[in-house]
């Protein structure tokens, strides 16, 4: 090493740092061995300068004149958070500890300034359109669920008149009029109607050819049940073999097994970036509109997530088991097969189960693009104003999903709790190869119903549509002209804010609920007993129902735009963050409580000294997980009206210009990676 | 019967488990091997069936070179030798039944038993081998819902349907009360005196060395260190493979 070199690198603790970190953020820090937040202040620094910069630029965000010179208001909070790293820089050098909230103070200030710009926020429009928001309001209170027949005249019969109805029957006074499931409702779930009779009915000798016979036409919503359960079946076959060629500790045993592993985890994760909505975009290109397309977009995206998922389940299996069964000479089959299945059967079961309830809430969507299913009827009826109608659609989605997320994680409980010792003489009974054959017959049955009300057919998936070759070259020649990057870059930015800003705004109204939904807080009183099920119920409802389909009503209130995704958003964001702070709240240990109680304190000094400190950790991982979420659900609420990228994207597939469809789609893919990994990274360093 | 020469074992991450071990095995013997954890015990048990790959050195397995030997054979080599491990590695969910079936898949082909479909034979050889451990009555329950004696006991059952020629036993007590450890022993014992099956075992307790052992090495460092007969190890054999520090204890 030569002096000048030396000379380059100081002594740790010289002043020399501080000036370090005048002249570049985070450099100070970096030589008192402080590395990764030196980077972390560099890095932000960097982000920061460019979204002033940006910001400026594009939608004259804090644009201010002085003396004839246009800049950003916004540089003032950038100074200071440089003058805070300096002092940081001193602070840690010399008490060795410092503390980083005044840095992150004007960190928030310039990016939810420029976030609350670029997505469009006009409270003025809340409260200026609120005479519209109340009319969808009674609309959607309001649904056309029941028809009442009044002297021939057919009319909507909401909650009121049910109520007086039923008030009438009950008293025995004559009822003002007769009512029947209205035809919305109908279209909804499904009618009996008489249709020619169908060729196995004819063939079984049940009808003559050409007769017609009352036959069940499925409603919309039975198609997105059938389009989620085929999906989550076809996934989870299709998902085995992927997750073994994704699995580090099996593909390690071949010779050039680590580069399948590798490329495997890389397509998946690809795969997974995108949404399953955009998938749909892609997938009609090939085989059409319809709730075939549907089914295959689900598919794709189910593959990869549970590929992932399953093929982490097989490294994390115990290694024991297959060093025994290795040990007596079996084979790899044998020992994949003795070793490694029983041992990952019960989780893959629990995992398929998982994704059958997402798959059922992407199915209520993927109508939007794909045609089908329950999306599709509400893109419709909206579109004419149908509120009333759309509002069925969105109690009877609410009850479905309720259901099946009930259904699945009661099903996940017990196959993943230990199950009791097998009977060996209650697997010969009758009555258990009875009960067996007829799930086995069920099972069978209602494959087949699904297969042909979601109109699968090989043929088309055999012969792609004409346009589909000139996506797949398109794609692979994507359009990296500056202009056209420029804008796709734009509206990611935009996307990215509005994911943050519902995220913040999801999580303000979720605190105070998240208290009133965890049990352990309220079981002791009657009145909190009764406001913890209202709390639960409220955000269970609101969690069944997807953004996507919220967005119709903010835009009906204020208007197309970003801003109306970003409430959407924070809809299903403080539901889910609200579920997950009361079930963080409800798994603290319940020791300190205790202690904290036994010394004479009140509830609100017991929530402050014996809860606070154990779920600020967890609230904060959940915050990190829920933008993440929220970014991938943002790059699809344009679909419906709600801004940002999706709506690039939908107008570049709409125009055939595939090549920029292309390119909006590498950068989803590039910054939902992104967020994913340091999501992750975040999340881990905080537990 | 089993023969180690110059066997050397240098891990990826730099580690020497193993420096120019060699050794000579008869047959019927009860060879224990001593050392302290990490001085290479488990690496050299799983070096002689090769779960764990040699560096250098060669192992014969009844005059054949087993660190030449392609995967098949093996896989035919493996068969003959039965092993015993400290955590038992049984399939936790699969029965009893199942998991002692399991060694027996050297034996048969790939699609019936990926079918599970086994001979009548082989599945009177099953209940057999549970018998011989006393376990006959729990061939059908869960393997976690029996104790950890227990289960070491299906372990061994597991070892048995190979028919073997040795068991390798590798701590075949440490993750048991000390109680039951003579009850695992005796079982290994018996098999190898009724039986005639070779055994290798590793322990930490030297007592359990003198009552079962016919002959014993012991490894430091990865390095031979003693050879000889279990009574030979004196206090001052005692201090070079344990180190100064240590002091006898004894078990119950």
């Amino acid at each position: 090493m030569t002096t000048s070199e030396k000379a380059l690198i100081p002594p740790t603790n010289s002043a020399l740092s501080v000036f370090f970190s005048l002249i570049l953020p985070g450099l100070g820090q970096f030589f008192l061995k402080k590395r990764e937040r030196g980077l972390l202040i560099f890095l932000a620094s960097a982000v920061l300068a460019f979204l002033i910069y940006w910001s400026l630029d594009h939608q004259n965000v804090g644009k201010i004149n002085i003396g004839g010179l246009t800049t950003s208001w916004l540089w003032l909070p950038f100074i200071l958070f440089w003058a805070w790293n300096v002092l940081d820089v001193h602070l840690l050098r010399v008490h060795e500890r410092s503390t980083i909230l005044p840095g992150l103070l004007f960190v928030a200030i310039i990016i939810y300034v420029i976030a609350w710009q670029v997505t469009g926020v006009r409270l003025n429009r809340l409260v200026e359109r609120f005479a519209d928001a109340r009319i969808v309001a009674a609309n959607l209170l309001n649904p056309d669920m029941i028809t009442i027949s009044v002297k021939g005249e057919d009319k909507i019969c909401a909650w009121s008149c049910m109520y007086s109805y039923i008030g009438d029957k009950l008293e025995g006074r004559p009822t003002e009029g007769i009512i029947r499931p209205s035809d919305n409702l109908l279209r909804i779930i499904g009618s009996i109607r008489p249709l020619p009779a169908s060729q196995w009915r004819v063939n079984l000798g049940l009808a003559e050819p050409g007769s017609k016979v009352n036959t069940f036409v499925a409603g919309t919503m039975i198609e997105t049940i059938a389009m989620g359960l085929m999906a989550t079946l076809f996934s989870t076959v299709l998902a085995i073999p992927v997750s073994f060629l994704a699995a580090h500790n099996i593909m390690s045993r071949f010779p050039g097994g680590t580069v399948i592993y590798y490329a495997m985890r890389a397509i998946l994760n690809i795969v997974r970036a995108i949404d399953t909505i955009v998938w749909g975009l892609i997938v009609i290109v090939w085989v059409g509109l319809g709730s075939f397309a549907g089914v295959i977009a689900l598919t794709i995206h189910s593959v990869a997530a549970l590929g992932k998922l399953f093929s982490e389940e097989i490294e994390h299996i115990d290694a024991g088991p297959v060093e025994a069964v290795t040990a007596t000479g079996a084979n790899l089959i044998q020992t994949i097969r003795y070793a490694v299945i029983p041992q990952i059967v019960p989780s893959f079961l629990a995992y398929s189960l998982l994704r059958w309830d997402i798959n059922m809430r992407s199915a209520t969507v993927i109508g939007f693009v794909a045609g089908g299913g329950i999306g599709f009827f509400v893109v419709e009826t909206t579109r004419m104003g149908g509120y009333q109608q759309y509002a069925t659609a969105l109690w009877v989605v609410a009850v479905v999903i309720v259901l099946v997320d009930y259904i699945s994680a009661k099903w996940r409980e017990a196959i993943l709790k230990d199950q009791p010792q097998r009977d060996e003489n209650k697997r010969q009974s009758v009555f258990y190869n009875l009960r067996l054959a007829f799930y086995i017959t069920l099972g069978i049955a209602a494959f087949v119903y699904c297969w042909n009300i979601t109109e699968i057919s090989i043929r088309s998936l055999l012969d792609p549509g004409k346009n589909f070759g000139q996506l797949i070259l398109d794609f692979l020649n994507i359009d990296l002209t500056p202009a056209v990057v420029q804008v796709v870059v734009q509206q990611m930015l935009v996307t990215i804010f509005q994911a943050m800003l519902a995220t913040t705004l999801g999580a303000f109204l979720a605190l105070p609920v998240s208290f009133l939904a965890a049990k352990n807080l309220t079981g002791s009183n009657q009145l909190l007993g009764w406001l913890y099920y209202l709390a639960r119920g409220l955000l269970n409802i609101l969690r069944s129902i997807e953004a996507l389909l919220y967005v119709v009503i903010f835009v009906f209130w204020v208007g197309i735009g970003p801003f109306a995704g970003m409430l959407a958003l924070s809809i299903t964001s403080f539901a889910l963050i609200g579920k997950l702070f009361s079930e963080a709240i409800e798994n603290i240990d319940a020791g300190p409580i205790e202690a904290v109680t036994a010394t004479g304190a009140n509830r609100l000094q017991m929530i402050v000294y014996a809860v606070l400190p154990q779920i600020v950790p967890p609230f904060i991982s959940y915050l990190i997980y829920q933008w993440d979420i929220n970014v991938r659900m943002a790059t699809i609420i344009g679909f419906a009206g709600g801004g940002g990228i999706g709506l690039t994207l939908t107008t570049f597939f709409g125009s055939l210009q595939y090549h920029k469809a292309g390119t909006v789609v590498a950068v989803i893919v590039i910054v939902v990676a992104l967020m994913d990994f340091a999501s992750a990274k975040l999340r881990r360093s905080l537990v | 019967m089993l023969k180690v020469e110059n066997l050397t074992k240098t891990y990826p991450n730099g580690t020497q488990a193993l420096r120019n071990v060699s050794f000579e095995v008869k047959e019927g013997e009860f060879l224990a091997v001593i050392g302290l954890s990490g001085s290479g015990k488990s690496t050299l048990l799983r070096c002689i069936n090769r779960l764990v790959e040699p560096t250098s050195g060669k192992v014969y397995w009844k005059g054949q070179d087993t660190t030449s030997a392609s995967n098949a054979e093996i896989r035919r080599i493996r068969r003959q030798i039965g092993m015993v491990f400290q955590q038992f590695n049984l399939v936790k969910r699969s029965s009893v039944f199942t998991n002692v079936m399991s060694g027996r898949l050297g034996y048969v082909n790939t699609l019936s038993s990926s079918l599970h479909i086994f001979s009548a034979e082989d599945r009177q050889r099953a209940l057999a081998s549970l018998e011989q451990v006393g376990l006959a009555n729990k061939a059908h329950v869960r393997a976690d819902s029996l104790s950890g004696g227990q289960q070491q006991r299906v372990g061994i059952a597991r070892a048995l349907m190979q028919s073997p020629n040795l068991i390798l036993a590798d701590e075949p007590v440490a993750s048991l009360d000390p109680v039951l450890a003579h009850s695992i022993l005796k079982y290994l014992e018996q098999l190898n005196k009724e039986r005639g099956i070779t055994v290798i075992c590793s322990l930490h307790f030297l007592d359990l060395v003198h009552r079962y052992a016919t002959t014993a090495i012991a490894l430091k460092d990865g390095e031979l260190v003693f050879q000889g007969l279990p009574k030979q190890i004196d206090d001052e054999q005692f201090k070079a493979i344990y180190g100064q520090e240590a002091e006898r204890v004894s078990t119950v």
